[in-house]
């Protein structure tokens, strides 16, 4: 089958695999079955019962170990004489420095989030070793070969991120289902069970303006001798009844808009107020693990879409579920997809708010889907790409650079084929990764503190984890913490002060420089101050002549 | 369905519903020969949650089998590979009903042809042609799928042979916006006459639903045009300028949605050939033994116009 060169370069191949999931498990099969002998496995998570439908190398028993390390064992049964390596760790960890890259000849991705993938297209193109990347959804896959020099690397093309939502449309003007679920899961969850110092924009209104210390804040604390029910009730007319009756006052923003419609328990559930304490205690739950508002008021169908009284009674139901049963956790819960409770609650919070402003209700199926950011999965797609990843790193580790193809497979034949083979392109000239191209940013270096930029350009924009940031031969702020007392101190002044007040100064013509050391990735970035909207108006009107 | 399979097969379900996870359930297959292929087909169908499968393969599992089989492993050396294959499939999902057939598939062929009518769907590999070909003749005679897989190192094929195969449920990506516009039903034109188009006041321009534009527009413009409506690609922009002409201003986003919509008005009646060729198939002669899908055809005829699955644009839902 394969010639003499290639069981040669694949015997004596050391490989990284970065991702023992979904890929991952069909990856390691793979390279195991084509006479891969070394093979080191990166992957910090731990095995759970979804997982079970494809990642094959996993059995129930298996649940909540290390997904490294018993890919590993099971892989090891069918081939026990050779070499697996797991790590149970996180691919960013200082550990795997470009050093631990460059033993390699070639990493394998299989992971499931943009950020990991960047931070491994870094290191692979400081250390010199090509990289296959791949992904899955569903029955769509593709793979695609990065070798530095001949090919572009993984971010020469942008990759669509994430998609935010602007806060308004959270707080006070949805459209969609989605956006009340961001706002059940960010805004009232992160209020009721998560960090009360975290910033919370559940309160804000538009005619409030920024802030505001609000005297209803204290309708969210629960005095220990509240009435866990009585509380859920009022916790109900607060966000759906006042908060909306609130927002109505202010004309402006209903001009071009439906208008929403306060709801209160007394409109839905009027038999709710009869019922007072005790009269649930058929509904006790005694086991930690089986609270669940949907078996205790015995809805069991997660697909169907309940009516806004059923919604309602979750709503109430979970929120009094979590007092009794996980008051412990408060100030710490952060939403798990995998918690039965914070999903019916986000589903049921959801639900309300759309149906306030009219928007389609959705069963707690689809809605733990948008809100647990579930991706569809099969085994199939998983296996096939898998099989594509390793006969490219056979091509990468023969050096066969006029055969190296990205694949693309498609879930219905495009010119009669499901595999769509693509020669990779060339490296993109302006990449700022791997091309060293400066880049421009307009920014108003009066009002944007340094904090900002760090934040939302350096980390979020350009994808770096420990930033350094330079003014010509100053430094003006390293992330880390290794740093002495007194050096920190000076770059946590620096964060709070505006660019253009910082020693020194940072306006138009600066040129910063910011690089990751661990991705060894630097970047310069050319700063032009950008005016305000309004004195641009003022400014062009007088380009206009005249004043 | 149970919680705990729910929870295992929740990201397929995303994919193909629980319609699709029922049919998975019901099916059962049978593989013929469990080399590397047979058997990684079987993984991925066990761990999807396929009600059973059975495993014919005659042979006892050699040294070389090892080498591409990750189902077996020195301890399997002289026992079954049906056996050892079926039990490793056990692991990966108990829910399915696994049985294997120590036995040759030629020689199954041969003289148990009656052996394949239990199943949905057969999946023959490492089979050579005049097997395949006395396979294929027993399978469609049973109404049983059967699909054919070969392996050669780098390179291989699969091959489906069945006589029909029908969708009733095919979850489309999108789904058609069609009010039949370009013939709106009677209760619809009513609603339509309702609305005065030349409101003076704007707020109550611009929340006009499309719709009503495209209808009361329509209309007018076949008064205009001997009652037919726009078809020429001249006659469609014509159209399209008609409703730019009732705009009170540029920021009105049903008239824009008119604009953008207003092909529908000019959507061809009457049917495909393709569809014709449905319709017209002897198959809709229906009787008690028929599949869903003709049933639902032969109903179709008698109506004589098709029903569409649509979802109702969010403009108008509270109207309606």
């Amino acid at each position: 089958m394969a010639s003499w060169s290639q069981l040669e370069a694949i015997k004596t191949a050391k490989v990284l695999m970065v991702g023992a999931g979904g890929i991952g498990c069909e990856l390691l099969k793979t390279l195991a079955l084509s006479g891969f002998q070394d093979i080191h496995i990166i992957d910090m998570d731990t095995i759970e019962v979804s997982n079970l439908n494809r990642q094959f190398l996993f059995r129930q028993s298996h649940v909540g170990q290390s997904k490294a390390k018993v890919a590993r064992d099971a892989v090891l049964k069918f081939r026990p004489h050779i070499s697996i390596t797991p790590h149970h760790a996180n691919v960013k960890d200082p550990e795997f420095n470009v050093d631990f890259f460059k033993d390699f000849n070639v990493v394998l991705n299989g992971l499931d989030n943009l950020d990991a993938r960047r931070h491994v297209n870094r290191l692979c193109l400081a250390a010199g070793v090509p990289l296959v990347e791949s992904g899955t959804t569903g029955f769509l896959g593709q793979v695609t070969v990065h070798v530095k020099g001949k090919t572009e690397c993984y971010e020469c093309q942008p990759k669509p991120t994430p998609k935010t939502y602007p806060v308004c449309t959270i707080t006070s003007t949805p459209s969609k289902f989605v956006h009340c679920i961001v706002w059940a899961k960010d805004l009232l969850f992160a209020k009721l069970f998560g960090d009360k110092n975290q910033e919370n924009d559940l309160n804000v209104h538009p005619s409030a303006g920024t802030n505001s210390t609000n005297p209803t804040e204290d309708v969210f604390e629960r005095r220990a001798d509240e009435d866990p029910e009585q509380y859920g009730r009022k916790i109900y007319d607060h966000v759906f009844g006042y908060n909306i009756q609130v927002a109505l006052a202010n004309e402006e923003t209903w001009k071009n808009r439906n208008k929403p419609r306060p709801v209160y328990v007394r409109d839905v559930l009027p038999d709710k107020l009869i019922q007072q304490n005790g009269s649930l205690e058929k509904n006790c739950v005694t086991e930690e693990s089986a609270v669940s508002a949907m078996s205790s008021l015995g809805l069991k169908n997660p697909q169907d879409v309940w009516s806004l009284a059923e919604n309602s009674r979750i709503f109430l139901e979970a929120l009094r579920l979590f007092i009794e049963k996980r008051q412990k956790d408060f100030g710490n819960l952060a939403f798990d997809k995998d918690d039965q409770l914070a999903v019916e609650f986000v589903t049921a919070a959801a639900n309300v708010r759309a149906s306030s402003f009219g928007i389609s209700l959705h069963s707690l199926f689809e809605a733990k889907g948008i809100a647990g950011n579930i991706v569809h999965a099969v085994a199939t797609t998983n296996a096939v790409i898998a099989g594509l990843i390793v006969i490219e790193a056979i091509k990468v580790l023969q050096g066969d650079f006029q055969n190296y193809r990205m694949t693309y497979c498609l879930e219905h034949p495009s010119r009669k084929m499901l595999l769509m083979p693509v020669q990779p392109f060339e490296a993109n000239k302006s990449c700022y990764v791997c091309s060293e191209t400066p880049l421009l940013l307009e920014i108003n270096t009066r009002t944007s503190k340094l904090r900002d930029f760090v934040e939302k350009i350096v980390k979020n924009k350009l994808g770096m984890n420990l930033p350094l940031i330079m003014h010509g031969s100053t430094l003006i702020f390293e992330a880390g913490d290794d740093l002495e007392e007194d050096v920190a101190a000076n770059y946590a002044l620096n964060l709070d002060k505006a660019l253009a007040e910082l020693p020194p100064p940072v306006t138009s013509g600066t040129v910063l420089t910011v690089e990751d050391l661990r991705q060894e990735l630097s970047c310069n970035i050319n700063i032009k101050h950008r005016l305000p909207i309004a004195s641009r108006q003022i400014a062009s009107s007088r380009n206009k002549g005249g004043v | 369905m149970a919680a705990e399979s729910k929870t295992k097969y929740d990201r397929q379900l995303r994919i193909w519903g629980e319609q699709g996870q029922a049919a998975l359930e019901k099916a059962s297959i049978c593989l013929l020969n469990c080399g590397p292929t047979g058997s990684e087909a079987l993984k991925n169908l066990v761990l999807g949650g396929i009600g059973s499968i059975t495993v014919v393969d005659g042979s006892k599992v050699e040294a070389y089998d090892l080498g591409n089989n990750f189902m077996l492993d020195e301890e399997s050396l002289g026992q079954s590979k049906a056996k050892c294959v079926c039990s490793f499939l056990k692991e990966l999902n108990d829910a399915v009903k696994a049985k294997f057939v120590e036995e040759s598939p030629d020689t199954l062929i041969e003289t148990n042809p009656s052996f394949f009518a239990q199943f949905t769907l057969v999946i023959a590999t490492q089979l050579l042609e005049n097997s395949l070909l006395k396979l294929d003749k027993i399978c469609r005679q049973a109404n049983v799928i059967l699909v054919v897989a070969r392996s050669y190192g780098l390179t291989g094929l699969v091959r489906i042979s069945l006589k029909e195969h029908n969708v009733i449920e095919s979850k489309p990506d999108h789904f058609l916006d069609d009010l039949r516009l370009h013939n709106p039903w009677p209760e619809l034109k009513q609603f339509a006459k309702t609305i005065d188009l030349s409101v003076t006041d704007p707020v109550v321009h611009k929340h006009t639903p499309y719709i009503v534009i495209l209808v009361r527009l329509a209309e007018k413009w076949a008064d205009a045009h001997d009652g037919c409506l726009p078809s020429t690609r001249q006659e469609k922009k014509e159209f399209k300028d008609l409703i730019k002409a009732h705009m009170l201003n540029l920021d009105e986003d049903n008239y824009k949605e008119a604009i953008e919509a207003s092909f529908k008005v000019s959507t061809p009646r009457g049917i495909s050939s393709h569809l014709c060729q449905i319709i017209n198939d002897a198959a809709v002669q229906v009787d008690s033994t028929s599949p869903d899908f003709w049933v639902l055809v032969a109903a179709l005829k008698v109506k004589s116009f098709l029903l569409l699955v649509f979802k109702v644009p969010p403009l108008i839902s509270f109207v309606l």
